[in-house]
């Protein structure tokens, strides 16, 4: 009888404890155990922080690069010791990927839980613009600013003429050559003007080396899309339309997949050039060239090392004479999101980070990315050594102003994402893997996205 | 307890022996290779492939020392694994306690409602997180749990599929016992827990490990909740590891091969607990 | 508190009057009925609407039946295909295969049994993150990756795993045995535990041999933990996600050939932000593995009290 009693009771009150929920009651923005400290990981400032002039303020950036966050804990350092009377406190965090760009749709889509300062990579930002955008406008601080540097980069995050993005980089698609397989192939890659030498050239690595000249990705979106972009057209135009099977666009699938056929290129390993097994096929030396963009350099440096000092960086081929020779590929947007309590005040800080001469300077020295203020780039800091000119040597930024006026815009809106899938797993694969008659398959993909 | 077995040493014995050693190569050879790799720098992991290759001149604990030391991406490492085990040993206990409550009244009674109860753990069971993942944040903001460990465990203590396993448990038990139990005037949770939680020591252990195991390695959800770095679980920390941009694969594995520890510790501890809880069992009696 | 009074109440006066046995099975089986309603009841009904709904930030509009017309396509026909073959697959491997393997682990004439044991369950403590690189790297392109390693030793050239349905599909069917099979090993012995050695012995007494007991007394015996597995291994099958997610290394698979109903509400749902259409998808799920489950039970009298 008692113990019917007892049982019933201890059960409920477990219920109830649980339901309570003890620990979390109230204050849900730091718990107890958790004192407020800019990340655990780096020592960068331990009281430095909090300025003896008053509160320093609290801002809270999510990222999925964790370079990103120490660039901006570094820069909010630099940025406390310049203005004390604006000092900042940034919480930042690391998280993966697209658990990043889930949880902060969860945040936004809800109202509450999002941070005030947030990267969005470039193929999920058209998701943010969809309704409302939950982004804060960033206009007052970039149009003082727009004559420095690259406009396209703020433009792919906007909407309507407002701006709601500052990329990091310009993601300047460059070639990469094996210098010491040119060499054995007796390949002068300063002959290579247009992609009508750089065949001829491939034939001659294939003949002298047995090796391709060049890799393609065989499920992803860097080998085409660049490409295409050099002759000014793109996978969806202004106006948000598809625009995947357009003459230009089915002519250059179509010489890509001749030189698979003819083995001047490859198919990359691992079906990207971005995976661990492609870095391990190019350390070994098996292919003679890729072209990628800027933002490709630190994974030679850190997957491929064996590769050190013979790999040089070039412009791209131009499809006719006097053509582009780049492409801006790839990049990460910084937003303030519109949970931010003051948004002013970072926007200040953002502007220190990602528009001014020093930040720019700094996204060089510290990320290896080619800064969006071009005058920047003739700075003779960048030829500084660090690991990127130790690996490729110091004329990095010489080939980058030679093609600063050859890089067209491109177009992200909101059917991207999934034009972006669409190419990749099946336009591409079907093309550079079952050898598929490019006009057909970029047409039925173009027929599927309507 | 169990009487000492003889081994007898027959063909078939012997044939099962091999298979059975044949298995258990296959099975552990992922593991050995991470292992392996762990001692080694990533870039021999992608230019060799996963290989076992022993090479003394190339393998060092550095993986490890970069965990220890406390810097850079893996700063945090101490703190997640703190998390974890936290997070893991509480929701563990109460889906246990709860669980087998709700799978013994399955199991057990015949009330009116049963099936349709029992429909709806299934219900529940077939329900991906992924559907309700946004009500459930919202509901979880008006709770005020956000960024707390009981936001994480809440939602999903009473979890389906330990009643499900509990329930076809109870099914079995003995039904005399109960009756013997009345008899002796305890009250119905009196039966329960003096009486049948020793007879279900078996599932108990089973679904210890299971839920230790689901908990320990929760992504989604915990990843959703919380908020700070500080606050992460060792899944979400260790992926943060592998990010498009910036991989730390050193760090990735040595921190991997630490985790899958406490987890082993448990399933070797109530293994061994739930295999000799058997034979003092009901059926003698 | 209002149940907690009437509860103690209850049980007070209930087990006054000796039918506390009609209390006792709701107060068990009360954490569940709370949880549910809260935890799962609430924020489906919320999905429920959310799949008529366009839902955007900050604008929300009423679609209709639109989201569910709306699956009447390819991608959803490839992720249903995937899934259903996949839980297919998984039901000849998971069941049969760690059913006759916990026998053998739970004969008496088994030598390390305990060892075995602990090496099968090991994979299963790892956690999908880690699995999906190593097996990355397992079934990689290259020559010198392990799966080609081995055609080589047959004289089969290198394949491309991750690239084909086929090959995919078996690449996740290693991922999903390496994983699942301890596990369900696990299950099967809890409940050869609990058989008494003495019907094995009577039957040995009575001349069966080993394939006839295990026929008439294991099998049988074994029913209840036997629908159990073969339920969570459906449900386990259309749920799946993260092996395929992770083996395809987050990127979308070539031809949508590793694409799951659950990577497809993931992908429409938080990839594109059709949190609507995503909705949709998963009511759809729910459904589906809803009458697949009902139908199996019912085909095993699960709805009956076993005696």
């Amino acid at each position: 009888m008692k113990k019917a009693f007892l049982c019933t009771t201890a059960l409920l009150l477990i219920l109830v404890m649980g339901l309570s929920g003890c620990g979390g009651n109230g204050n849900t923005e730091t718990s107890p155990s958790n004192p407020p400290a800019s990340n655990g990981g780096t020592k960068a400032e331990g009281g430095e922080t909090e300025p003896a002039g008053g509160e320093a303020q609290k801002v809270v950036f999510w990222t999925f690069v964790d370079a990103h966050q120490k660039f901006y804990e570094s820069m909010a350092a630099s940025w406390n010791e310049s203005h004390p009377d604006k000092a900042i406190e940034l919480e930042a965090t690391t998280i993966p990927y697209d658990d990043m760009h889930t949880k902060l749709l969860v945040a936004l889509q809800s109202g509450v839980g999002a941070p005030d300062l947030v990267d969005i990579e470039q193929s999920k930002f058209p998701n943010f613009m969809k309704g409302t955008p939950q982004l804060v406008s960033l206009n007052d601080m970039l149009e003082p600013e727009l004559g420095n540097i690259v406009k396209s980069r703020v433009e792919i995050y906007s909407k309507d003429n407002t701006y709601y993005g500052i990329d990091y980089h310009v993601g300047a698609t460059v070639m990469y050559y094996n210098k010491e397989m040119l060499d054995q192939a007796g390949i002068n890659p300063d002959d290579i003007k247009t992609w009508a030498d750089f065949e001829t050239a491939g034939k001659q690595m294939l003949e002298k080396t047995g090796k391709p000249m060049i890799t393609f990705e065989g499920n992803g979106n860097w080998s085409w899309w660049p490409a295409i972009s050099q002759q000014g057209s793109d996978q969806v135009d202004t106006d948000g339309k598809v625009t995947v099977d357009t003459p230009v666009n089915v002519k250059t699938m179509e010489f890509f997949q001749k030189l698979v056929k003819e083995g001047v290129a490859a198919v990359a390993p691992g079906a990207g050039h971005d995976t661990e097994e492609y870095f391990g096929y190019m350390d070994s030396g098996s292919a003679a060239s890729v072209f990628m963009p800027f933002w490709f350099m630190n994974r030679f440096t850190d997957h491929i090392p064996d590769l050190k000092g013979k790999v040089i960086i070039r412009p791209m081929p131009a499809w006719e004479e006097g053509g582009n020779r780049s492409a801006g590929m790839g990049g990460t947007a910084t937003s303030i999101t519109n949970q931010a309590k003051n948004p002013e005040d970072i926007k200040e800080f953002l502007a220190y980070a990602k528009l001014s001469k020093e930040g720019n300077l700094q996204i060089w020295k510290q990320l290896g990315f080619d800064p969006i203020r071009t005058d920047v780039w003739s700075d003779p800091a960048m030829k500084e050594s660090n690991k990127f000119t130790d690996y490729f040597g110091t004329d990095i930024f010489d080939t980058l102003i030679s093609i600063k006026d050859e890089i067209a815009p491109v177009h992200i809106r909101e059917k991207s994402p999934e034009v972006f899938d669409a190419i990749r797993n099946k336009a591409i694969p079907e093309i550079f893997i079952d050898m598929k008659e490019p006009a057909k398959v970029l047409k039925d993909v173009q027929a599927s996205l309507k | 307890m169990q009487p000492k077995p003889k081994f007898k040493f027959t063909p078939s014995s012997l044939l099962l022996l091999v298979m059975f050693v044949i298995l258990a190569a296959l099975m552990l050879f992922p593991l050995y290779a991470l292992f392996m790799a762990s001692l080694k720098p990533a870039t021999e992991l992608f230019r060799y492939g996963l290989n076992v290759r022993v090479d003394f001149d190339m393998m060092s604990l550095n993986n490890y020392k970069s965990i220890f030391s406390g810097e850079g991406a893996a700063g945090n490492y101490f703190g997640w694994y703190k998390n974890s085990l936290v997070i893991s040993a509480l929701f563990t206990l109460l889906s246990l306690l709860f669980s087998s409550m709700v799978g013994y009244g399955l199991g057990m009674y015949r009330f009116k409602g049963r099936n349709l109860i029992f429909t709806l753990v299934l219900v529940v069971m077939m329900i991906p997180v992924e559907i309700i993942l946004l009500p459930l944040y919202k509901l979880m903001i008006s709770l005020k749990l956000i960024n707390t460990i009981w936001g994480v465990i809440l939602p999903f203590i009473v979890a389906p599929l330990p009643i499900f396993f509990f329930r076809q448990f109870a099914l079995g038990l003995p039904r005399d016992f109960m009756d013997a139990g009345r008899m002796d005037g305890c009250s119905e949770y009196g039966i329960f827990f003096k009486i049948m939680v020793p007879l279900m020591a078996p599932a108990f252990g089973a679904i210890t490990i299971l839920q230790a195991m689901n908990s320990w390695n929760n992504f989604l959800w915990p990843l959703i909740v919380l908020r700070t770095t500080e606050q992460f679980t060792l899944p979400i920390g260790l992926a943060s590891f592998v990010s498009p941009l910036g991989n730390n694969y050193e760090a990735l594995i040595a921190g991997a091969v630490l985790a899958i520890l406490p987890i082993l510790l448990v399933f070797l501890f109530f293994q061994r607990y739930f295999m000799e809880g058997l034979t003092v069992g009901g059926v003698k009696g | 508190m209002q149940i907690e009074r009437e509860l103690r109440h209850n049980a007070k006066r209930g087990y006054r009057l000796g039918n506390s046995q009609k209390i006792a099975p709701y107060v068990f089986v009360l954490p569940f009925l709370l949880s549910f309603a809260v935890f799962f009841a609430y924020p489906l009904v919320n999905a429920g609407v959310m799949s008529f709904q366009e839902v955007l930030p900050g604008e929300v509009s009423f679609v209709g039946l639109d989201h569910y017309r709306g699956l009447w396509n390819e991608d959803f026909g490839a992720a249903l295909y995937n899934s259903s073959r996949y839980t297919l697959l998984t039901l000849f491997l998971l069941i049969p295969v760690p059913m006759v393997l916990a026998v053998f682990l739970n004969a008496k004439t088994m030598m390390f049994s305990n060892f075995f044991r602990s090496a099968l369950f090991i994979p299963a403590l790892t956690s999908v993150v880690v699995a999906g690189v190593v097996f990355r790297l397992i079934f990689g392109e290259l020559d010198g990756a392990l799966m080609n390693t081995i055609l080589h030793l047959f004289g089969i050239p290198s394949q491309r795993w991750l690239y084909s349905s086929s090959l995919g599909m078996f690449a996740l069917l290693v991922l999903a045995g390496w994983r699942w099979i301890g596990i369900n090993i696990l299950y099967f012995l809890s409940a050869l535990q609990s058989i008494p050695r003495e019907l094995y012995e009577a039957a040995e007494m009575d001349g069966a041999g080993t394939m006839r007991r295990f026929m008439r007394i294991t099998v049988p015996l074994l029913k209840p933990i036997t629908i159990y597995v073969v339920t969570i291994t459906i449900y386990g099958g259309y749920a799946m996600f993260t092996e395929s997610y992770m083996l395809w290394a987050g990127k979308p698979s070539p031809q949508n050939i590793g694409l799951t109903i659950v990577g497809y509400i993931y992908q429409q749902g938080f990839q594109y932000f059709n949190l609507g259409f995503g909705s949709a998808i998963g009511i759809t799920l729910l459904g589906i593995t809803l009458l697949v489950s009902v139908l199996q039970l019912t085909l095993s009298g699960m709805f009956k009290r076993e005696d």
